[in-house]
């Protein structure tokens, strides 16, 4: 087709139009992902770099992480680890395979489906944007903002010391693990109706690639060829540098994303292949309580981050064997997974049990979260104009939610205390692992506090919560592998719990948590009994 | 009728959003057991004012009382006698239609088991299907059915029919009699002129925030004119000089004479009279319709600067 025919004009006049909307809806997440990942990249090369500022020292962490093998499930096998790269490599590796890829996922859906169920797109295919341009718009905007976040990765690692080939492969690497989820979602949008569907579907395959990548690197077979956080390993940016290693990923990405642009073209509107039937035509007498029916609102979440911890303390405890030989065997192993002095199997625990609260302070967040939206949804207006109070309908959730969170706290510290007896042979840690999960439960409660707070007086402001947990994270993650200074460490209320079973748990800090969890939550129901409804 | 209670009041009220005055002193008042038509453009504060009634914001000043209570402080306790159907009819995505009703149906108390049934008959609505799977009609079916199945003494309706089809329309406009046979009381908020004026017993027009005239339909329609169009077989005498006739128009058409003007309601009589000496053919009177009430509300106190609002009457009354 020549260039000014009015056909093909058409179409890429459609294509832009629908880049210039992606780009006007989306550019605040966009931003906010690829500075925030960019920054959390330059920040641990900065602390990698001054806190392993001699060969030597990068020696030990690196003979240390590679005793035993067992730690290569989480972070991954680093090839040339014996260097400020690999380093890196090594401790960013875990968080960054979780966000790489959510970043894509998180982007996509919101773009294509999100807007499709939202009626948002049968507006614009009104016009004269074909039914494939979203599709490949959010392709083309996703990918760029990948390739921006790589870029900001390399000159990030490059800043601080490390070799620039190294740098831009290791950061190419990354990219192109968020192009094949990219990619994924793109697909999965066209396959199923909602977009919680997307983010079901891929964050499965996601835990899929990280147990065949960790499967594939602790027995060193070919099973890690099979996951896309295995290509990524296999590039080897600090080994043997392998640039053809890239092309998986970018060939699997590209695959997926013309078989997404061409089921969207092909399909109409609002259809899926994966569609529910119907459903009963009555409610049970449970749903129709308030507690319920929170629960029923709840029950996804609840679930969702329960067998997040399931997993994660499963996988710990399973391996915990191969990691109490590995530190027999060098004692710098500890060191380099947050571990100081002690029991080594209470060290294990207790690093554990720091994360699993990661993951309950998460579920906490998001689960007030929900309220949120049922409020900017209208949905709270319903619910309110009968006989039930706000009083009555916040308490509802709030028990709902506080069940969740022990649910989540003792599921995971259950799991975690029965692998460990499996693995380590002995059941004298069963008790101290589910009190010291119990004794995170006030720290986690803070965080919901906050939430909570916010949402009563505006819930507009709620990214505050998020960004409140975000620095929890951050701090629990690789406050003490990166050496922050104390400070930094106690703005996260994990800190105050004193590092169960490994030392001992702070009561007073525990009382003074629960303390300010009491006023916070008072603020919030007050706050909220004294607003307008809706508030968006 | 001095002593009974309305079942809403209102005087004065106020509520301001920042810098945007969404009720400026808006007065209306709702006697048991009428059909209350609620009518005004597009953000002229009927949702607001129905959110303060139901005590989900507060007001900035001014009373609002339902059944002779505070709602703000006392929401769960009014909330017993009424159900409400919003103007956005949001229900959870994941639950069937069937699932909503109950669910809706729990938090107002006391639901009329074979009224439902009937209801969800008549509407011909498929109680198995995800509400996610729903048109914008069938959400709104399934709210309009979970508030006529409660047994409520009072009905707020935000605009409810604004997804039907004319047959359900139909369905709707009769259940609501059949409610107010029951001695329930409705405010209807509507653009719909033609279901307002099907179904109101009173009517109240607001703008901006504030009541520009409220009273029975006879009532507006005694301060406007009627249509008057006439086929006679003599010209009628002097009609001109009738007190309140105007956009008087006269033509002869073969033997017959066609005239055409409009007149008071007052003064219909004397001139009804005189056509009648005329000789009547046909005769048509055409009493002002809703639209044109609410045109001519807005028509008297609207100035250059408020052009902007134009538009949306327009809308409105199309």
């Amino acid at each position: 087709m020549s260039a000014g025919h009015p056909a093909a004009d058409d179409r890429s006049r459609g294509l832009g139009t629908m880049l210039h909307i992606v780009v006007r809806i989306q550019w605040r997440s966009v931003l906010i992902w690829a500075l925030a990942l960019g920054a959390s990249m330059a920040g641990t090369a900065a602390s990698v770099a001054s806190l392993y500022d001699t060969a030597a020292k990068i020696h030990t962490y690196a003979a240390a992480v590679t005793t035993g093998g067992a730690l290569a499930a989480i972070n991954g096998h680093v090839e040339g680890i014996d260097s400020l790269g690999g380093v890196i490599q090594d401790e960013f590796g875990f968080l960054i395979a979780v966000l790489m890829p959510l970043l894509a996922i998180s982007l996509v859906a919101r773009a294509t489906r999100g807007e499709e169920e939202a009626g948002r797109l049968e507006l614009l295919l009104g016009g004269r944007i074909a039914r494939h341009h979203p599709t490949v718009a959010a392709l083309l905007v996703v990918t760029a903002t990948i390739f921006a976040t790589a870029v900001l990765f390399a000159v990030g690692l490059a800043v601080f010391g490390v070799p620039p080939t190294g740098a831009v492969l290791y950061a190419l690497s990354l990219g192109a693990l968020g192009f094949v989820f990219t990619g994924l979602a793109a697909l999965l949008a066209q396959l199923t109706p909602h977009a919680r569907g997307i983010y079901t579907w891929s964050l499965i395959i996601l835990a899929g690639s990280f147990a065949l990548r960790g499967i594939g690197d602790v027995t060193k077979t070919w099973v890690t060829w099979l996951s896309p956080l295995g290509w990524a390993e296999k590039a080897a940016p600090f080994g043997d540098q392998r640039w053809w290693a890239l092309l998986i990923p970018l060939a699997a990405g590209l695959t997926l994303s013309i078989a997404a642009a061409r089921l969207a073209s092909r399909r109409d509107l609002g259809s899926a292949l994966v569609r529910g039937g119907a459903g009963p035509n009555r409610a049970t007498v449970r749903l129709r309580s308030p507690i319920g029916f929170a629960a029923w609102i709840h029950r996804p979440a609840i679930l969702g981050w329960l067998a997040g911890g399931v997993m994660l303390a499963g996988l710990m405890g399973a391996l915990s064997h191969q990691f109490l030989d590995a530190m027999a065997g060098n004692p710098a192993v500890a060191q380099a997974i947050g571990i100081g002095g002690g029991r080594p199997v209470d060290g294990l625990i207790a690093a554990t049990q720091l994360y699993l609260a990661v993951i309950a302070a998460g579920y906490l967040i998001q689960g007030i979260g929900t309220l949120r939206t049922e409020e900017s949804n209208g949905r709270l207006e319903n619910r309110l104009s009968g006989t039930l109070s706000r009083r009555r309908w916040l308490a509802a959730h709030a028990v709902v939610l506080l069940g969740g969170l022990v649910t989540i706290v003792l599921g995971s510290s259950l799991v975690l205390g029965l692998a460990t007896a499996l693995s380590a042979g002995d059941t004298a840690d069963f008790g101290p692992t589910l009190t010291s999960g119990l004794a995170y439960l006030p720290a986690e409660l803070v965080l919901g506090g906050i939430a909570l707070t916010v949402y009563g007086m505006r819930p507009r402001l709620f990214a505050i919560a998020w960004a409140s947990y975000a620095a929890m994270t951050f701090i629990a993650f690789l406050g003490s592998g990166l050496k922050f200074s104390q400070w930094v460490l106690d703005l996260s209320p994990t800190t105050h719990v004193g590092n169960p079973p490994m030392n001992a748990v702070n009561t007073a800090a525990l009382i003074v948590m629960s303390a300010v969890t009491a006023v916070l939550g008072a603020v919030g129901f007050i706050t909220f009994r004294r607003r307008g409804v809706p508030q968006s | 009728m001095t002593d009974t209670i309305p079942v809403i009041r209102t005087q004065g009220l106020t509520k301001v959003f920042g810098k945007v005055r969404a009720l400026d002193g808006l007065d209306l008042t709702v006697q048991p057991g009428e059909v209350h038509g609620f009518l005004g453009p597009n953000g002229a504060g009927k949702s607001t004012t129905i959110r303060v009634l139901l005590g989900l914001m507060k007001a900035t000043s001014g009373r609002a009382e339902l059944f002779g209570g505070d709602p703000w402080n006392d929401a769960p306790r009014l909330h017993r006698r009424l159900a409400y159907v919003a103007g956005d009819v949001a229900l959870w995505p994941g639950l069937t239609g069937g699932q909503c009703l109950d669910v809706l149906g729990s938090t107002h108390g006391s639901v009329d088991e074979q009224r439902r049934a009937d209801l969800v008959e008549q509407f011909q609505l498929d109680p198995t299907k995800r509400v996610r799977d729903y048109s914008k009609g069938n959400r709104q079916k399934v709210a309009l059915i979970a508030a006529l199945a409660t047994d409520a003494e009072l009905l707020v309706l935000d605009e409810p029919t604004s997804g039907l089809d004319p047959l359900m329309e139909h369905v709707f406009q009769q259940r609501i009699r059949n409610r107010r046979e029951h001695g329930v009381t409705v405010l209807l908020s509507s653009h719909i002129m033609g279901e307002v004026e099907a179904l109101a017993d009173r009517v109240s027009i607001i703008r901006r925030g504030r009541t520009v005239t409220s009273g029975t339909l006879a009532d507006l329609r005694r301060h406007t004119r009627t249509a008057v169009h006439a086929v006679t077989v003599a010209a009628p005498g002097s009609l001109t000089g009738i007190q309140g006739l105007a956009d008087f128009q006269y033509e002869r058409l073969n033997e017959l004479t066609d005239t055409r003007f409009t007149i008071d309601s007052d003064h219909l009589d004397a001139a009804i009279g005189r056509l009648h000496v005329a000789g009547i053919h046909t005769l048509t009177v055409t009493p002002p319709s809703l639209g044109a009430l609410f045109l001519q509300s807005y028509g008297e106190t609207l100035d250059p600067k408020e052009s902007a609002g134009d538009e949306s009457l327009a809308e409105v009354v199309q």
